[in-house]
């Protein structure tokens, strides 16, 4: 192929192939045109505001290090005056966080910013380990997904921040509007899909958890662009090697949304595009309640799936069990109008199908309403823990109320309001495991 | 194949009047010949309801045009509405509705030709029309915004419709953009021909698992905010309303009831290709990658595929058709006039006239990836 020229600058020989467009660029520009989409989406919706200090979901993947790259490059060039922090989680799982934490490490220096890493033993009194033993493998799973949903929110809130970016790409938004199109969860759909989730105006007491606003300023980057970015700016990233495989729905649609992409490049931005405009067509959502009950559920629900200490797959939103679910919803459906049938005048085989279904009647529509009938969330706070959810107690907070009550009695019962305790919970595990070891 | 499902339920009596042996296996029910055909029926008529006799004006007949492909799902409704009809007929002596038949022909394949004069054969008493896609550039009223998306080079005026469907197509870079800009107007000429003939609506042989790939494809195809008039029962911005009574059946049951009922089906139905699995990128469309998608999900997870298209159902369309502009290909209406791929938060172009960056067509979102930009700006209005 003869070497063209970047349609760019029109100086330089074009070295990369964008994956968005397919435009051909020199390396320069296409670190240039990367870093100015990011800022276009800062600037256009108004993402952050002067003198705001902004905690970063560091993992040391690909996707975080670029996104504390790319805010530490903007904030310079464009003066945003915001004050940037790691803020990373560390599970508590032997030897798993080693690589990446040590990665986040080296960026914090790299990139001159402070590193806070927190972990589950701090915020929920309980590491990864602790869960494992107490539970056993098997239901582990649970636990660090709600752990994990909740606790980059928990961090935040306990470095007294407010707003917390994660490194979510627009490959993983359109998995997700896929995703839940096939689950059928719309208004899941229609919150996953704006860059901002969770409003802080929603909470009274600054310090709870509610008061986190969680963004996504790589939402319209494209995964292969971003790789291609780290790659292009020799950026020091840990490339995880996915250790669980992601649930059946999530694989799924993240092998769909690569297919399209090879048949149209557009295609992932096109996805997120459908599912911004659907999200406007979802019935009670931001149009119907202005904006609250949508936007403040608990944005990291959105989290990915999988759990980092690879005990399979999760079992929830899997096809086969969400199949089973929906298809005996729809037996029942079924039952109740063949009931209807058989009671209408049916003729004998060799005379004309009956076409016209009961006269008398109307097939009975009760059992296909309850499914019909969107569950209508109510969002509050969690009693114990402040935190955003539908029910009185949240998950976490119902989880580590189980772990707490089977706690071993030469343990030191952990109260539930982790903001005063879990720092002593903490020494006290601490201690005790050198006693232990 | 209902072959395969056939020995899979040998010596097992049908769950339904446990009388008769069970001929295959129906959402994990071993069913009958009689109860299989009897639960098609009904899952078909359920959505012909408002079109029952004792519903009819007496005095004016409604009649509703049948979109035909000739594939099972299409030749099968037009199967069970003509024994609707005629049980209306028997027991009351007139009909809840009229039915016309249209297919829409596909440019350089004449086996369908054979196959609709056996489908006239079959079911005489119908109006059975044959239109070339191209007739689309006659029929349609506004052909100054259809002519518009033709390339420059082209002198519109001196064109037949064939050759502007020739041009328009040779204009086109992808499979997968011939493929929606023909999907899209084999839509508009149904339109245009229910209206030309007086229909009142248009009946589509959509099965549960089309629909759901018609979902994931539009959303793939940046068509999400269109939805609610492609999938939903109703009134559509075309002025007309859709309807969809095969939307409660899998596309696998619908080809188990032609191979179940038989004669004269079998040799009404046009054969499918395969879906390939491993095709080019070059030519695979999204349309196929989404049949692919699901005809894997519907072996297994038949319920999936009916919550996919039960929950696009419940999405609702916002604005009033009436008042937002409409899209020159697909005629859907555009809210705020957002024509184009700019002027949004995906776009890092910050264009602030999306009109003017799209050259002066008026295409929504989703057709704008279908027809390169570089064409004519000459016929669109601004
Ligand atoms: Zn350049
Ligand atoms: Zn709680
Ligand atoms: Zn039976
Ligand atoms: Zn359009």
């Amino acid at each position: 192929m003869a070497p063209s020229l970047c349609a760019h600058c029109k100086t330089n020989r074009a070295l990369i192939l964008r994956p968005k467009d397919h435009s051909k660029l020199c390396r320069p520009c296409f670190l240039t045109t990367f870093e100015t989409e990011i800022h276009h989406t800062i600037t256009s919706t108004g993402l952050f505001t002067r003198g705001e200090r902004i905690a970063i979901g560091a993992s040391g993947g690909k996707d975080s290090t670029v996104l504390a790259s790319v805010l530490k490059t903007l904030n310079e060039r464009y003066d945003y005056g915001l004050d940037l922090i790691l803020l990373s989680i560390d599970e508590g799982i032997k030897g798993y966080r080693d690589d990446s934490l040590e990665t986040v490490k080296r960026n914090a220096e790299q990139y001159g910013m402070q590193l806070c890493i927190l972990g589950y033993d701090e915020l929920y009194g309980w590491t990864m380990d602790q869960v494992v033993e107490q539970v056993g493998k098997k239901g582990n799973c649970t636990y660090c997904g709600v752990f994990r949903r909740q606790a980059l929110d928990r961090g935040a809130a306990r470095l007294g921040l407010t707003h917390v970016v994660t490194g979510h790409n627009a490959d993983d938004v359109a998995e997700t509007v896929l995703m839940n199109l096939l689950r059928g969860d719309l208004p899941r759909l229609s919150r996953t899909t704006s860059i901002v989730t969770s409003t802080p105006s929603l909470a009274a007491d600054p310090a709870a958890n509610t008061h986190i606003k969680r963004s996504k300023p790589l939402k319209y980057a494209y995964e292969k662009e971003i790789v291609l970015y780290a790659h292009h700016k020799n950026l020091d990233y840990f490339s995880t090697e996915c250790i669980y495989s992601p649930e059946a729905f999530r694989g799924s649609a993240r092998a769909l949304i690569k297919n399209l992409e090879r048949v149209r490049p557009s295609a992932i931005l096109d996805v997120v595009r459908s599912g911004e405009d659907m999200a406007k067509l979802v019935p009670d959502s931001d149009e119907g309640c202005g904006r609250v009950c949508t936007s403040s559920v608990p944005a990291a629900e959105e989290e990915q799936g999988g759990c980092g200490s690879a005990q399979g797959p999760s079992s929830g939103g899997d096809l086969a069990t969400l199949e089973q679910a929906l298809s005996s919803d729809d037996r029942a459906a079924d039952a109740a109008l063949e009931i209807e049938i058989t009671t209408s005048s049916i003729a004998k085989r060799t005379a004309p199908l009956p076409l016209t279904v009961g006269k008398s009647r109307k097939v009975p529509k009760a059992p296909n309403n309850t499914r019909k009938q969107p569950k209508k969330q109510v969002m509050g706070q969690c009693k114990k823990c402040g935190y955003l959810s539908s029910q009185d107690i949240c998950k976490a907070c119902v989880l580590l109320e189980g772990l707490n009550k089977n706690r071993p009695k030469n343990h030191i019962e952990v109260g539930y309001e982790p903001e005063k305790e879990a720092t002593s919970v903490a020494e006290a595990v601490k201690q005790l495991d050198v006693g232990a070891g | 194949m209902p072959g395969k499902q056939i020995t899979d339920v040998v010596e097992q009596l049908c769950r339904r009047c446990t009388e008769n042996q069970a001929v295959l296996v129906v959402r994990r029910d071993p069913l009958c010949r009689d109860c299989f055909v009897r639960y098609v029926h009904t899952k078909v008529i359920k959505h012909m309801e408002s079109f029952r006799v004792r519903n009819a004006d007496p005095n004016r007949q409604r009649k509703l045009l049948l979109a035909l492909s000739l594939g099972a799902s299409s030749v099968t409704l037009l199967h069970i509405l003509d024994h609707l009809l005629e049980t209306q007929t028997s027991k009351s002596g007139r009909t809840g509705f009229g039915l016309s038949v249209v297919f829409v022909e596909t440019a350089g394949d004449a086996s369908h030709q054979d196959r609709l004069s056996k489908v006239r054969q079959a079911y005489p008493d119908y109006d059975i029309a044959s239109l070339p896609l191209h007739d689309v550039f006659r029929l349609v009223p506004d052909q100054e915004s259809l002519s518009g998306l033709l390339p420059e080079s082209a002198t519109v005026e001196e064109l037949s419709p064939a050759d502007k469907l020739v041009t328009l197509f040779g204009s086109l870079t992808s499979a997968t953009a011939r493929e929606d800009v023909a999907a899209t107007l084999r839509t508009r000429l149904v339109v245009e021909y229910a209206k030309s003939s007086g229909c009142e609506g248009v009946l589509w042989g959509d099965s549960t698992t089309k629909l759901a790939e018609k979902t994931l494809a539009e959303t793939a195809k940046g068509c999400g905010f269109s939805l609610p008039w492609h999938v939903a029962d109703g009134e559509t911005p075309f002025g007309l309303a859709f309807n969809y009574p095969l939307r409660d059946l899998l596309k696998k049951e619908l080809v188990a009831y032609v191979d179940v009922v038989g004669s004269p089906l079998p040799s009404l139905v046009l054969d499918s290709a395969p879906t390939q699995a491993s095709m080019s990128s070059k030519n695979t469309t999204i349309d196929d990658l989404m049949k692919q998608y699901f005809e894997s999900v519907e072996v297994n997870f038949p319920s999936i595929v009916s919550n996919v298209v039960r929950t696009t159902g419940k999405l609702k369309a916002t604005l009033t058709t009436n008042d937002a502009p409409a899209c020159d290909l697909c005629s859907m209406p555009v809210s705020d006039g957002r024509f184009g791929i700019h002027g949004w938060g995906g776009d890092q172009h910050g264009i602030a006239d999306p009109i003017l960056a799209s050259s002066g067509r008026r295409l929504c979102y989703g057709c704008t990836r279908s027809i390169p930009s570089t064409t004519n700006p000459t016929n669109g209005s601004a």
